[in-house]
């Protein structure tokens, strides 16, 4: 009923176990990422809940549901911006 | 991106209000011809009471988060007294005393709990076609 979406795990990893500075981008956009993980936990969570019947109130699966996935598009499209920044500096003329 | 998902949250507890009331309208309507509750006397119409879901934020302001049910309030009106002296219940001059639950005003309600949360969800899609949109800044 709710399309499940896949954890975000791997999403550049290997970037984010190298830096260990505070407050550095990496550690934000770490920090954010596990915020959308948590969300996406959530609403793995809600899902399996309502499907055994603890919660009788369909919304809040579904809100749950659209709260994660509305996060997970937001990390997307803040992927494709750096991604983006990353080009424009690689197609610099030196 | 915290504070779009608290509106989220409003309309989702706008949400579970209307679906609390759906309940208690059904129940009045289940129980609109029950002369016996554990109190002695017939079936009260209950109805529920809103309020204001207030929280304390961050910088310490009191705002409103959405909707909570306080209390499920019993309709104190007078029973209605049907005449059928066959009744076990009926008193020594052949009246029983009905619940005072208008059916016709339970339907009405019931619509307006439905269309209640229809709002609460239209309120929801905007704010999700809002996220959407601002998500697109800078494409085009």
């Amino acid at each position: 009923m709710v399309d499940r979406i896949e954890g975000i795990g791997p999403v550049f990893p290997e970037k984010l176990s190298k830096s260990k500075g505070k407050g550095n981008f990496a550690d934000i956009l770490k920090q954010a990422i596990d915020r959308v993980n948590e969300l996406q936990k959530k609403a793995e969570k809600l899902t399996d809940d309502f499907a055994e019947g603890r919660i009788s109130n369909i919304h809040e699966v579904i809100i749950e549901a659209e709260k994660a996935s509305l996060a997970l598009r937001l990390t997307v499209e803040v992927r494709n911006r750096i991604v983006e920044a990353y080009r424009d500096i690689m197609r610099m003329q030196i | 991106m915290m504070n779009e998902f608290s509106i989220m949250n409003i309309s989702a507890t706008g949400m579970s209000a209307q679906r609390l009331r759906l309940d208690i309208i059904s129940t009045n309507i289940a129980n609109a011809e029950t002369t016996r509750t554990s109190r002695g006397e017939p079936y009260r119409r209950k109805v529920p009471i809103f309020a204001e879901y207030l929280k304390r934020s961050a910088n310490g302001i009191m705002e409103c988060v959405g909707v909570k049910v306080v209390r499920i309030w019993e309709d104190p009106s007078p029973f209605k007294l049907v005449y059928d002296p066959s009744h076990p219940d009926a008193d020594e001059n052949g009246y029983v005393r009905m619940p005072n639950v208008n059916i016709v005003r339970e339907m009405v309600d019931l619509i307006s709990a439905q269309r209640a949360y229809e709002a609460n969800v239209s309120a929801f899609n905007v704010t999700k076609s809002m996220i959407n949109s601002a998500l697109q800044i800078g494409r085009g």
